[in-house]
């Protein structure tokens, strides 16, 4: 080391002091990486994939179905007033408060947003869905086609072909099971604001589980 | 069989950069860093359930690694990963030509001394990486690089105590 | 975009197959770096031979600075990375066992493997060692559970457990192990030993 030269060891020290360097500088990049572009939500509204029945999901309610997460977007004070049994109530203005990602970005429950109409449940689906988050879905006609279709079914001519009977028949029952019979009638629900349920969900994507244990 | 002259070895920091890249691709690809005693682990979990089922059952270690691994302990990404390091091992010594049976020790001892002594090392190292969670790859290794407080730790602990131990066996190496 | 398996960029089974070519690189590195020699790594320790210095730090260094510039490139999540645990008091109290048995043994259980596979003895019989310390382990586990569990962190990053940046933390490494490399190889002068 006396004559003063670039020997590689001199130059790949310099190189890795500078990319230490250089990244001590920069800022740790936060931003996620999994947004869906504009096109691709417009392939899936195209679609339809974000909706589900009413009877897929009254069947879920009857059910007692675990993973079945429903979401209420409308204000508290409709909310207070009716819901649907086990919903949590996330109104639309409050979409995307840190204290929902939780809920609204895992991978173990199926969200289903609804509202009175499928308007705003559709607006928190493109929100979230923008953001990558998956497992968000519409309940399809919104609360309006809920009470027509399962609350209060209405019988079918006895001329429809069997397959409709048979969905009265089950509406007839998921009726009765979720207090139907009476246009929306309070469901006696103690109507706390906003009960997040369990903290257990984690982010979409997991972390794989790693290290030697 | 004939004698090939020994290869010398790589630069040591060509080889870091090149291990280096390989913990890179882990976390990249698989989203985790190197191991070697999960390996191990594997293969002891399978085979307690295999010989002593109702042992393993009655015994929270063997039991919390089945909840958490699932039913086939061998079918672990750091199962292939160690089997792979055998092959690597075996392949870069053809190339050069390092092949051979041998037991390496200072020409102050005994081969037996030195295999009783890698034996012990071996089950202090085998206990030790369970506490530590991981050995000098997975724990200290890979940690680091993910920049782990623990990997520093264990890197720390290691190297402290194998350095303020030296002096007691320097007879086995020099 | 990465880690490939977590955006089911591949799938589970297309993992553990490549996790055999990662082993095959992990191990090919080692053995060409010379940790398949006990002699090799036991230098470490008594100056002679400062390579396990010189590759750890290194191939640390690389890797973490891989990781940050292809986060910053968005070619990976660091969040979907699996971070070590910290259980201080076990990470400690293995660390030191595993220290003591490093010394003894002169192998690691990764280089053993690497030993072992190009016919070094003493790997072998550090290998069975190993398998006899896990067991032993698993079998006295509800004697040292407490221990094994105590001092519990989360996965604390370094950076963020000083509070800097991890930028900054790299850089930081990258300086200490340019300092402990110049040690090792005035070392190595010091003490120099050709004979293994």
């Amino acid at each position: 080391m006396k004559t003063f030269e670039f020997s590689p060891r001199l130059l790949t020290t310099a190189l890795i002091l500078m990319l230490g360097l250089i990244i001590a500088a920069v800022p740790r990049n936060t931003t996620t990486p999994f947004k869906l572009t504009a096109e691709q939500i417009l392939d899936e509204i195209k679609s339809g994939t974000q909706y589900l029945e009413p009877e897929q999901i009254a069947q879920m309610i009857v059910e007692k179905e675990p993973t079945l997460q429903l979401i209420d977007v409308r204000p508290v004070t409709e909310f207070e007033k009716f819901s649907l049994p086990g919903a949590i109530n996330i109104p639309i203005d409050n979409i995307l408060a840190a204290e929902f990602v939780d809920v609204l970005n895992q991978d173990i429950m199926t969200n289903v947003f609804y509202s009175n109409g499928t308007t705003q449940a559709n607006e928190a689906w493109m929100l979230v869905r923008q953001l990558g988050y998956e497992n968000n879905y519409v309940l399809r006609g919104g609360l309006n086609y809920w009470a027509e279709a399962i609350l209060n079914p209405e019988r079918p001519a006895s001329t429809s072909p069997d397959d409709e009977l048979a969905r009265y028949d089950f509406r007839m029952g998921a009726s009765q099971a979720l207090g139907g019979g009476g246009l929306a009638p309070s469901e006696s629900k103690p109507a706390t604001t906003t009960p997040i349920p369990k903290p257990k969900p984690q982010g979409k994507k997991k972390a794989v589980a790693g290290g030697c244990s | 069989m004939e004698k090939k002259t020994v290869k010398p070895y790589m630069n040591p920091y060509l080889a870091g950069v090149l291990l280096g890249l390989v913990v890179l691709a882990a976390n990249v690809i698989s989203g985790r860093g190197l191991g070697a005693s999960g390996a191990v682990k594997s293969a002891i979990v399978a085979s307690v359930e295999t010989i002593a089922p109702a042992h393993a059952e009655a015994k929270t270690f063997y039991n919390s690694y089945g909840e958490a691994h699932g039913s086939n302990p061998l079918n672990s990404w750091l199962v292939y990963q160690m089997l792979g390091v055998v092959v690597g091992g075996f392949l870069s010594g053809i190339i050069s030509h390092r092949l051979t049976w041998k037991v390496e020790h200072s020409p102050k001892i005994t081969s037996r001394r030195r295999l009783i002594f890698a034996l012990a090392g071996g089950i202090l190292f085998g206990l030790g990486s369970q506490f530590g969670r991981g050995c000098t790859s997975g724990s200290a290794l890979s940690g680091m690089a993910v920049l782990s407080l623990g990997g520093f730790i264990s890197m720390a602990a290691i190297f402290g105590t194998a350095f303020m131990l030296a002096y007691f066996f320097r007879k086995l190496w020099i | 975009m990465g880690p490939l398996v977590v955006y089911e960029v591949i799938t589970e089974n297309t993992n553990l197959f490549l996790a055999f070519f990662i082993g095959i690189g992990f191990g090919f590195v080692l053995e060409q770096a010379g940790f398949s020699s006990s002699r090799k790594l036991a230098g470490m320790f008594y100056g002679y031979d400062t390579v396990v210095l010189k590759v750890f730090f290194t191939g640390a260094i690389t890797a973490m600075l891989g990781l940050l510039f292809f986060s910053l490139f968005g070619w990976v999540d660091l969040s979907l990375i699996y971070v070590n645990e910290t259980f201080v008091h076990s990470a400690i109290l293995g660390g030191v066992v595993m220290g003591a048995g490093f010394i003894m043994g002169g192998f690691c259980p990764g280089t053993s493997f690497c030993g072992a596979a190009i016919g070094k003895i003493d790997a072998w019989v550090f290998i069975i060692g190993l398998f006899i310390g896990v067991f032993i382990f698993g079998e006295g586990y509800s004697l040292w559970e407490d221990v094994y569990k105590a001092g519990f962190l989360g996965s604390p990053r370094i950076s963020e457990y000083f509070g800097i940046s991890e930028g900054l933390t790299v850089l930081l490494v990258i300086i200490a192990a340019a300092f402990m490399f110049w040690g090792g190889e005035w070392a190595e002068k010091k003490f120099p030993r050709e004979d293994y």
